[in-house]
């Protein structure tokens, strides 16, 4: 009960904080409103799945070093393959190749045993390097059904399509999971792997679907790098940290075994709209990293502190 | 309880930073600026430069500069947010010319100017201000090849594959190669505009001990003599761009033949320049304009006067040394190392 209590309140504190930020936008740009939430979530959309992906590994006890790399992969090959064939295949077969990668670098690490950062790390380089096989500079093309998927407001005016697909997405990936053996056994593997496996959980094939669950996040967070830039680019963009970043932030342990996505998720809205903020605000982009990073940990702190009081009482 | 002191940190946050946010107000003009390579001497001077303009240029109350290292999509979101914040013009220094149109319409559709300097942009009706690459390249790699006599070996040391800047420097080198048919390129690299990577390149040509008569460097200059004065291989004419470090060894190490062509990195200033006439309606014919390079060479002594003139201790040796665009921009270089914009002090 006092577990679920404070997974509860760490993410409404979290929603908490977003609201308060929102509001503060709203007294410092008073005409930010539709277009200026629009362009929040359309920011917060490669972030949203880099962060998703890497939580669920987080949660197995591991950690992905190599998801910046395989959105990478996953948007020159949408780029290639749109510029080539149709929209709807080509999107498949991108999460096919994200999944496919995921479960790679999961295989690797069960099979080699070695450790997940080292297999990671090295597949951090392989996944650079394929991806500049597959475009050795920026270029291909998309669809204009998949940029038009992503930009404006859906039905009320005021819900951009980018948050739908976040929400929608990573609803229909994990809460199915989440519900099932494998989310129980994701969790379990997470908290105490030896007593995971004592208890008969395939601790092996349990790390491998998580891998590939995140490859597959990888997958939809390369869609939405082609679908914003209307192309693909090989080198690989920021979103490795600030994944990890979202992830703590969320309130997934980095041992593993607590924490869910939810949290995750309204911390990467959470690093976006502090970004808009300073923007807003001219603050000199060499201190705003310093802001960045202080607030986070900041928070962190707090909300360590406020749990580890409200558990004690 | 952990809701209040989340809740309590979040309001100390926006009441901290609520009243820097009026303190702006709005005079002019505010404009915005967009980078994503932070660190880079040439693109710190970019960013210098467009302060030190926008402070002299008295239409300019704010400057708000979004300057860091990050990736197109990145570069989307930075232009949004100061779309966002209201201003009348945003200069940028692109990550690509096709991946940003879709924000870059979206300023222009609310009459924000736009003005890309450095590279170029897609988006109909975005301004163009760069150096002019493809001369760049001609000027240095034609003043190689004659001082060669119009034959020989050379290395041909590129910066980064399927970047623009490169696409265009390649054509002008390439230009200046069709009139010259006894030069070859023994050696072709991209030094990916890394020092370290650059010099290594050079130590393994030197260690190969294939022979060359002269090396066209696309800005990766000062460590090419630096490998070439370590190894203690015999120097040969090099070409490179006018960074403060390379410069000076034009006038102070012994047997270097070379030539520096300039690529300031002041066009950011000029870009703010180009931004502030447009809107006060003074418009350019074009949307592209290009600024010309210049080639300073230390064989002649008009030359070596050129380049000791050029010199200056103050300068990050990273920085290029032309810090002014005639024409267009009107800092002093007091102004410009100082690196303040309207709104800092």
């Amino acid at each position: 009960m006092t577990e679920a209590l404070r997974k509860h309140a760490w993410t409404m504190g979290l929603l908490a904080l977003l609201v308060v930020l929102l509001a503060a936008t709203k007294l410092i740009q008073p005409s930010f409103g539709g277009p200026g939430l629009e362009s929040l979530a359309r920011a917060a959309l490669p972030f949203a799945f880099a962060t998703a992906g890497m939580a669920v590994v987080v949660i197995v006890g591991g950690i992905d070093l190599s998801v910046a790399s395989m959105m990478a992969v996953c948007a020159v090959t949408a780029a290639t393959l749109m510029e080539r064939m149709a929209g709807v295949p080509a999107i498949f077969i991108v999460l096919a190749v994200g999944l496919g990668m995921g479960l790679l670098n999961g295989a690797l690490i069960v099979v080699t045993r070695v450790p997940d950062i080292v297999v990671t790390l090295a597949m951090l380089f392989v996944w650079e390097g394929v991806a500049l096989l597959i475009l050795e500079t920026p270029g291909g093309a998309t669809a204009d059904w998949v940029e038009d998927s992503i930009r404006g407001p859906f039905l009320f005016g005021w819900l951009p399509k980018a948050f739908l697909i976040i929400a929608l997405v990573t609803a229909a990936i994990w809460i199915p999971i989440r519900r099932s053996k494998l989310g129980l056994s994701i969790y379990a593997t997470g908290s105490d792997e030896m007593a995971a496996f004592r208890s008969g959980v395939a601790v092996g094939r349990t790390k491998i679907a998580a891998y590939g669950i995140c490859g597959l996040f990888c997958g939809f967070g390369g869609l939405s790098l082609a679908a914003l830039t209307g192309i693909g680019e090989p080198v690989p963009g920021p979103y490795l940290l600030a994944s990890v970043a979202a992830v703590v932030l969320g309130g997934v342990v980095l041992g593993g075994g607590r924490g869910g996505l939810l949290g995750p998720i309204i911390a990467v809205f959470i690093l976006r709209i502090i970004r808009t903020i300073l923007t807003l605000m001219a603050v000199d982009p060499n201190v705003t990293t310093i802001i960045e990073g202080t607030i986070m940990v900041a928070v962190v702190m707090l909300g360590t502190a406020a749990t580890l009081r409200s558990a004690r009482r | 309880m952990k809701k209040l002191m989340t809740g309590a940190a979040a309001i100390a946050v926006a009441a901290a930073m609520t009243p820097a946010a009026f303190a702006g107000g709005h005079k002019s003009y505010t404009i915005g600026v967009s980078n994503t390579v932070q660190g880079n001497g040439w693109r710190e001077q970019m960013i210098c430069a467009m302060r030190a303009q926008a402070l002299v240029e008295g239409d300019v109350a704010n400057l708000i500069v979004a300057h860091r290292n990050t990736d197109s999509a990145g570069q989307l979101e930075d232009i949004n947010n100061l779309i966002e914040a209201g201003v009348d013009a945003i200069v940028l220094n692109p990550s690509n010319p096709d991946a940003l149109n879709s924000a870059l319409d979206a300023a222009m559709a609310q009459d924000i100017v736009v003005v890309a300097v450095d590279a170029g942009v897609t988006a109909e009706g975005a301004y163009i201000l760069s150096n002019n690459q493809e001369e760049y390249a001609y000027l240095g790699a034609k003043w190689l090849f004659e001082q060669l006599g119009g034959s020989g070996d050379v290395v041909y040391m590129r910066g980064i594959a399927g970047v623009s800047a490169d696409t265009d420097r390649d054509n002008g080198f390439k230009r200046a190669l069709a009139e010259f048919s006894g030069i070859n390129v023994v050696h072709e690299v991209f030094t990916g505009w890394q020092q370290d990577q650059g010099k290594q390149q050079m130590f393994d040509f030197l260690a190969t001990g294939i022979p060359f008569d002269g090396v066209w460097t696309s800005g990766i200059d000062n460590v090419i003599v630096d490998a070439f004065v370590e190894s203690g291989a015999p120097l040969v004419p090099i070409v490179g761009a006018d960074n403060a470090g390379f410069v000076q060894y034009l006038t102070t190490v012994d047997g270097l033949e070379g030539a520096a062509v300039t690529n300031p990195g002041s066009v950011g200033g000029a870009g703010i320049a180009l931004a502030v006439d447009i809107l006060n309606g003074e418009a350019p014919d074009s949307t592209t304009v290009l600024v010309d390079p210049v080639l300073w060479e230390n064989k002649t002594a008009d030359g070596r006067a050129t380049i000791e003139g050029a010199q200056n201790p103050n300068l990050d040796p990273e920085w290029p040394v032309s810090v002014t665009v005639p024409g267009w921009t009107d800092y002093s270089m007091e102004e410009i190392i100082a690196c303040e914009g309207p709104g800092d002090s």
